[in-house]
This record gives structure tokens, sequence and C-alpha cells, in this order.
């Protein structure tokens, strides 16, 4: 098929192009309880080709180039392939932006993952993570309700007119599961897994500390008082505090000034906590331009900026190298042992309905499901109810971080922060 | 366009019979699909074919002895029945290996009741047919306007998107095809506060094609104006407040706090506490609530991704709430009729029950009646995003902007972001007053948890009601 595109390229006279062909197969499994609800599996081959095109003069008068991309079915003749291509070469020149080199050429072998989970059917390796998820799934008091599992292998071939031609094959599993208990309140939490190791025992303890948290919630009390706390936060949600950092150093918010942030700048303020240092980690080895990924890019250093990182267009229009995308965040924070840093008096917020970071604003927040309220006099109260909403703005003043770590697919850090003073909206 | 459907279906046809050899039940979804955006901000113009509809494929739904079994693909022709049939035998038979132990949830082969349909839902104006030119000339103007109307705001956006997708279902005894198009778009203006970036968003929405892009203009200035408001913008002291919501915020109530409890493959898994009250006041008379294709928005169809038969479901009528709505397997499973909620985020997701055009009907009184009715409160505005928690019915939505209203009148002090609140019945059951007339958008799509999007739309009218701000 590539070699069909490439020769319905050359008729339609475009010379600069990028080809990403993409192959899924997946296992995928549905349980209600430990019952198998559903079984899928797919094996879909995808083609998406860019095509680029230079124009006299773009928006503001300079040297310009365009792009648009279009997904190519196997099922098409050369006359609806020669078709696809000139309507997406005709509508580049009305895409035009200042112009750009593209992504430099690499040529490299395949390159593939080690390990159980690359090498392993897919069947078998869905089956051990399904027995993972179920193996504490042996309490009276709290059980697994739902759960979805998805193990995949993806194998990527790009190539572009550059003279880029690199391929990849990775896999994963990811899913999710819900938990409940039943008394004395009927209360379920939802939860969701993403590995990029057969890591079973992970999983597994996972679901555990989701048991214990469920049957917590179900004598969770209703009797958070509005005001601020020092709040502590744990698993997922750090890293979705972080995400800020990684979302205000992209080259594309950069670029369209959506942040002001300069390489070098300290970005985190004048602060009475913990520095934070961050380094990026890519899930693959190549972005989907074809721009070789590093092992680690680092990019906080005790507060200050050291990269900016992105596609290919915004690294280019701001004059540093291109460093492709990059999905993980990796905080090397953390000296405190965690039942110091939830210390009295503070809120541990454990699982929100919806916890989120708006990277624009700053503000960071969701309506709680469980939290733990521990107070001076060492009392330690489930409390259900309420809802966080903070700044990061002023929460990155003071920030402390435990030294227990939390490893996902896209975070690899400290399990929990402290903020101070952030504002809770109780019942 | 989408010939490869009326090209492949003599062979899906076959691939059916074929799969009959083997198994009580065997179903094929075909999607052929077309999509296209445009967007233009300071980061540039864009143009895509990629992405928003979930592309061209098939998925097979067979029924074995464990139980329900799908496989999607997107490589066929009749010379591949037979490595369509080799491959589903093989991988249900290494999963079967795999999952040794693990016993199947009971569920009967759903009904097969035979229907043949072949209709088709098209815009005004294809937004192929309008050309890249001119959307992205359009786009452009909008945003020039945007920033011309005030310095202070850092960036405009203007975008459209639209999916235009066939689709054909065929089993033993049904037949049907269907060809739907929607347009969404929407105007934004950013402003900042030192870091602080803040963002209002116009969306609009049509079951149809490019004629969507003359009502954009009309967005340009509010968006601006309520950027530019979000400057002075406060937190706000939390407490329960009466508030009167405008029709995109009663619309994410419907939609979250309520529609998702609703979904009766959660009532399969016992995850919704809706089912223990159905035939009971769960709202105020003044609220009735429906989900269905009986209105023109983004969602609307004519079957859903299991070949049910798409109608309208009335979910709460006077405050009494009726029933849910279902997919099919949830259906068997609870011995109901499903009622063509049946949705995939593509050919390769799997179907799960999902709402479609979800909104609270129309009451008797106006806006301006409820503000005026206001002692000490809030006119929420701008839904920014909402979860669903049908177990508990907990609400959590974000709105953008909280106007303060003072004995019956906006007073202009504006506060935000603001976080939604409470238990659901609870506010329901507050609802004092609605509007006349339903206001229905379907610029965003909807997740299951944290994925499977699919298009809908959500409203309602003006709604007052007493809900806790934070």
């Amino acid at each position: 098929m590539i070699e069909r595109i490439r020769s319905a390229l050359e008729r339609c006279g475009i010379s600069l192009w990028r080809i990403n062909e993409r192959l899924d197969e997946t296992t995928e499994l549905f349980f209600v309880k430990k019952r198998l609800d559903t079984r899928r599996t797919k094996d879909v081959r995808k083609y998406e080709v860019t095509v680029f095109r230079d124009v006299e003069t773009g928006e503001g008068g300079g040297p310009a180039r365009g792009f648009t991309s279009v997904p190519i079915l196997p099922s098409m003749d050369d006359r609806q392939l020669d078709e696809e291509l000139k309507g997406a070469y005709y509508a580049a020149q009305f895409a035009a932006n200042p112009y750009y080199d593209l992504a430099d050429p690499v040529q490299a072998p395949l390159v593939e993952e080690a390990g159980e989970l690359a090498q392993a059917p897919l069947a078998q390796s869905a089956g051990k993570m399904a027995r993972a998820l179920f193996a504490p799934d042996t309490r009276a008091d709290a059980f697994v309700n739902s759960a979805e599992l998805f193990v995949w292998r993806v194998r990527r071939h790009i190539l572009s007119s550059e003279g880029t031609d690199v391929s990849f094959v990775n896999s994963g599993v990811d899913g999710e599961f819900v938990v409940q208990c039943r008394e004395p309140e009927d209360v379920e939490i939802h939860n969701q897994f993403e590995y990029t190791a057969l890591d079973g025992a992970a999983l597994t303890a996972r679901v555990a500390e989701a048991l214990d948290f469920v049957r917590d919630r179900a004598r969770a009390r209703r009797i958070l008082k509005s005001g601020k706390y020092d709040l502590v936060l744990s698993g997922n949600a750090v890293a979705e505090v972080l995400s800020y950092y990684h979302q205000r150093s992209s080259a594309s918010a950069v670029y369209a000034k959506y942040s002001t942030w300069q390489q070098g700048e300290d970005v985190q303020g004048e602060t009475g906590g913990e520095r934070l240092s961050l380094t990026l980690r890519a899930f693959h080895p190549y972005s989907v331009e074809g721009i070789p990924t590093m092992d680690a890019l680092p990019l906080l250093e005790s507060g200050k900026l050291l990269t900016w990182h992105g596609p290919n267009r915004f690294c280019r229009y701001l004059g540093i190298r291109p460093t492709g995308n990059y999905q993980k965040i990796v905080c090397s924070n953390g000296a405190v042992p965690f039942a110091e840093l939830k210390k009295a008096p503070c809120l541990w917020a454990v699982t929100f309905s919806d916890f989120q970071m708006d990277a624009m604003s700053g503000h960071f927040g969701g309506e709680i499901r469980l939290a733990y309220l521990i107070e001076e006099d060492g009392t330690v109260t489930p409390v259900t109810g309420g809802s966080v909403n903070g700044s990061i703005l002023e929460a990155q003043k003071n920030l402390t971080f435990s030294a227990e770590r939390y490893v996902t697919a896209r975070y690899d850090g400290p399990y929990g922060v402290r903020l101070r003073d952030v504002s809770v909206a109780g019942e | 366009m989408f010939e490869i459907i009326d090209r492949v279906k003599p062979g899906l046809q076959k691939l059916i019979a074929a799969l009959r050899e083997t198994y009580p039940y065997a179903s094929v979804l075909a999607v052929a699909d077309d999509s296209r955006s445009w967007s233009i901000s300071s980061g540039g113009i864009n143009i895509s074919a990629s992405g928003r509809g979930g592309g061209t494929g098939y998925v097979v739904r067979v029924f074995d002895g464990t139980g329900c079994a799908e496989y999607s693909f997107n490589e066929f022709s009749e010379e591949r029945i037979p490595a369509v049939r080799e491959t589903l035998a093989r991988r249900l038979a290494e999963q079967g290996e795999a999952l040794e132990g693990f016993a199947p949830l009971p569920t009967p082969v759903p009904a097969d009741e035979p229907a043949v349909l072949k209709k088709e839902s098209a815009g005004l104006v294809h937004p192929r047919e309008l050309g890249d030119e001119a959307v992205v000339k359009k786009l452009t103007a909008l945003r020039q306007k945007a920033l011309g109307m005030d310095k202070r705001i850092l960036d405009a956006q203007a975008a459209v998107s639209y999916r235009s997708c066939r689709k054909l279902f065929l089993s033993e005894n049904r037949d049907l095809d269907q060809t739907l198009m929607w347009t969404t778009a929407s105007v934004v203006a950013m402003a900042s506060r030192g870091q602080e970036i803040k963002i209002a968003y116009h969306p609009f929405s049509v079951l149809g094609g490019a004629e969507l892009l003359d009502e954009m203009d009309a967005g340009v200035e509010g968006v601006v104006h309520d950027a530019l408001e979000l400057l002075e913008s406060r937190p706000i002291v939390p407490g329960e407040y009466e508030c009167v919501c405008d029709p995109e915020v009663t619309g994410m109530i419907v939609h979250e706090a309520f529609g998702h409890g609703v979904e009766m493959d959660m009532f399969v898994k016992d995850r919704a506490q809706a089912r223990e009250f159905i035939g009971r006041y769960v709202a105020s008379p003044l609220v009735t609530m429906h989900d269905g294709s009986a209105v023109d928005e983004a969602a609307t169809m004519f079957f859903d991704d299991e070949g049910t038969l798409a109608g309208d479901t009335v979910i709460i009528d006077k405050g009494v709430l009726r029933t849910g709505i279902c997919d099919a397997l949830s259906a068997a499973r609870l011995g109901v009729a499903p009622t063509g909620n049946g949705r995939r985020e593509s050919y390769e997701r799997k179907a799960y029950t999902r709402m479609t055009n979800t909104y609270f009907q129309g009451g008797d009184s106006s806006r301006s009646e409820m503000i005026a009715s206001v002692k000490d409160g809030f006119l929420l505005e701008a839904p920014s995003s909402g979860m669903e928690d049908p177990k508990n019915w907990g609400i959590q939505c974000m709105v953008t902007t909280a106007r303060e209203i003072r004995d019956g009148k906006l007073t202009g002090k504006l506060f935000s972001p603001i976080v939604l609140t409470g238990y659901v019945p609870d506010l329901l059951k507050s609802v004092t007053m609605m509007s006349k007339a339903p206001e229905l958008c379907g610029s965003g799509f909807c997740g299951k948890g944290y994925k499977e999007w699919v298009k809908v739309s959500d409203g309602g009218p003006c709604m007052k009601a007493r809900i806790r701000l934070g």
C-alpha cells in the first residue's frame, strides 16, 4: 500500500509529504463482577498522508507552508487515491502558515520492545492481567463491580519526502475498574490504569488499595466545612497537578503566546516549599513526525524551565531543536515520608469524581468522592462531598512531596503532595 | 460518496450467512466516514480530514457458547470471508484458553426482528462543496473581528468541523442503511490576567452542513465581551444559592447529573441508583426529560450501532422517573425493549448505552421573570465540564460564569470558575421555574467514564433551582 501511495503522490506532483502507517491489534475483555460480559478483538490497518504545499505569500506576506492530513483506505482504487491526495494538496494552500523546515530525515531499523508484554500473545497477557485484577477481590466488605481490560500492540511506520523511514512496535495494557461497597452506604469508586509492562503486581496493589478506599467511602460522612485546608493529593491527582508545567512549557503554547515562559526562567517563582525538578519521557522512540525522542528530556530544574518541547513546526518557529512529543512526567522531588506528609491538620483527598487541572487558568479542582479529614487531636474521619477549587499559581509557593513513589504509564514521581491553604467548598 | 458500502454489501451479507453456520447470531455494522475540520488561531491555520469520525471499517458481532463477542477490522472483500471467520474463531479460542475459570455473564441472544430501512439526513450546503478557501476565509474574518474589538484580547480562535457518515447494519433479518451529517463550530476569545488566561467560548451545532457558518457572526461580540468580563471575576463564597441556569447549563445538568444515571447498562452492573426510583418522583413536576431523535440535532439518527431503530424516550414525566435508555445487550439481560441507544465511538469500539439528544421540556416562565424572582443568587452560564455519578447521584459540573443577582437584578459582579455539587434529586426537586422553549446544542462529545467519545447534544430551557456552588 505504501508503494501505491508513493506512486500516487508522484502522479499528483506532490513533492513534500509524510506517510503514517499504523497497524493495531487488540484483545479487549469486559467484566461484570467476575463474569465475562463481552470479548472483543481487532485488526485495523490505517494510513494517514500529510501533504505540504509552499505558497508565495502567506498571512503576513512572507513565505508560507501549509499542510493537510487525510486518511487513505487500502480499498481505494487509484482514481480515488489520486482524488483524495489532490484534494488535500489543494486545501493545503489555504492552511498556509509561516514557513518552516520539515522534520530532519532519519532512517533506522525497526525498534521492538523487549519484555513479556511485547512478546506474548495478547490473549495470554489479557488472561494474566485479568487474574491480577481480580486477585484481591476476595473480601466480604468490598468487591470489584466491573472491569474493562485492553491489551494492545501497535506497529507504526513513518516515511517522509525528506527521507525519513522509521518503524517501531509498542504494546500496552490499560483499562478501568469500579469497586463497590454496599454497607453502610452503597457506594462505588471508578479507577483507571495504564501500564507499558505486564505489571500484574502493580495492578493487584492498585485494586487492593481501591477496595480499602471504597470501604472507607461507604462510611464517609458529609461533614466537610467550607474553608481553607492544607490539602494532600495522592496518586493520579499529583500527576494531574504537575501537567500544568508540561502544558505551559509546550512550544505550541509559547508560540501562540498562551504561555510567557522563557527557557531559563524561574517559572515556579518565590517559594517556601520544594523547588520542582521535572523530566519528560516519550512513549515512543519517534514522534508522529518521525522525530527521534530522547530517553529523558529535562524540563524543570529547581523551578527553572530548561526547555520548551513539542512538534516540529512550533519548535522551528521558536528556534529550538524539534523535540517531538513527550507524554510522561517524571518528578524527582520528594523526601518526606507520606505518613509525615499527611500530619494533622490536613485534608487528604483520595478520590474525586473528575479531578482536573486547567493549564490555561492554573485552576485545579473536582468533587470529592473520598477524603480523610485529619485533625490535630489525631482523629481521622473519612468524608465525602464538597469540592476542591485551587490555583497552582498560589499552591506552587509551598509544595511538599512524599518520598514514596507512584508509577504509571504517564507518571513516575512522588505518591503524594501537600498544598497549603487550598479552598474547599464543604457541605 | 460512500459507494464503498454498496460495493461491500453483497460480501457482508455472505459473511453473515457464513458466520451463522457457526454462531446462533451474527451481525455486522459497516461504517463509511467523511470528516474535515478547519481552525484558525495564533498557532496558525489547520485543515485536517483525520480524526473526527473514527474512520471507515467493520465490526462483526456473534454469540457463541460463552456469550457476546466482536471483531473489528477495516479491510474487507468477499475473498476475505474465510479469513475473517478463521481469525474470529482462533481469537475466541485463545481468549477462552487464557480465561479458563471466568464464567460468562448470562445473556440471551438479542431479538432479530425483521426490519428494512434506508434514510438520509443531509445538510443544505455540504462543507466540501463550499470549499476550503471559503471556509478559511470565513473563519479568518471572524477571528479578525474578535481581535479587532479590544486590545486586551490575547487570541481569538474560530473553528468548524463536520462529520458525514453512512452506516449499514446487516443481520439475518435486518437491513438498515442511514447517511447522516452534523456540523459544529466555535468562536473562542482569550484574555490574560498575568499568568492566568480567561477563556470565553460560544458553540454552534446543526444536523446539517455549512449553513451553520452563517450563525457564527452573532457569537463574536458576546464571546469577546465575556472574556473581558472574566478578567474581573473573583472566586465565589461557597454555599447553596438560588440559581437561574441558562439553557446550556440546564443541558449539562440534564446530561451529566441525570442522563448518565439512566443508562441501563449501569442497571445491569448495579451501578445506577435510578433503577430503584422507576415510578417515583425524582424531580419537580415541572421537569419532563427526553432522549432520542424526535429533534433534529447533532446526535439525531435513524437507528443505533446495534441495529435498533431510534425513537423518543420520555425518561422523566412531570417529575416521575418512567424509564431509562438502553442498548440491545443490556435490554436482553434486563428483559426490556432496547431504546435505540447502543452507540459506539467508532467501529473499533464496543457499544454501550449512550445518550443522543437529551433535554428538558420547556415550561411557562421567562428568563426575565426568573431573574426578577431571585433575592440572592446567581445566573449560571457557560458550562465547561461535568462528570457522572450514576451510583450516588452526586453532581460535579463546572461552569465558567456565575453572575450575581440581588433583589431580582443582575449586579454586574462576576464569579469564576464555579463548581456545582450536591445530590441530583435534591437539585431537580428544587426546580421552581422553567422558561418556554428548550434550546439544544451538540457542539461537544460525551465520554463514558474517561473514554468512548460519541457526538451528543443536550439542552433545555432556562431553569431556576437551588444549587450548591463552590
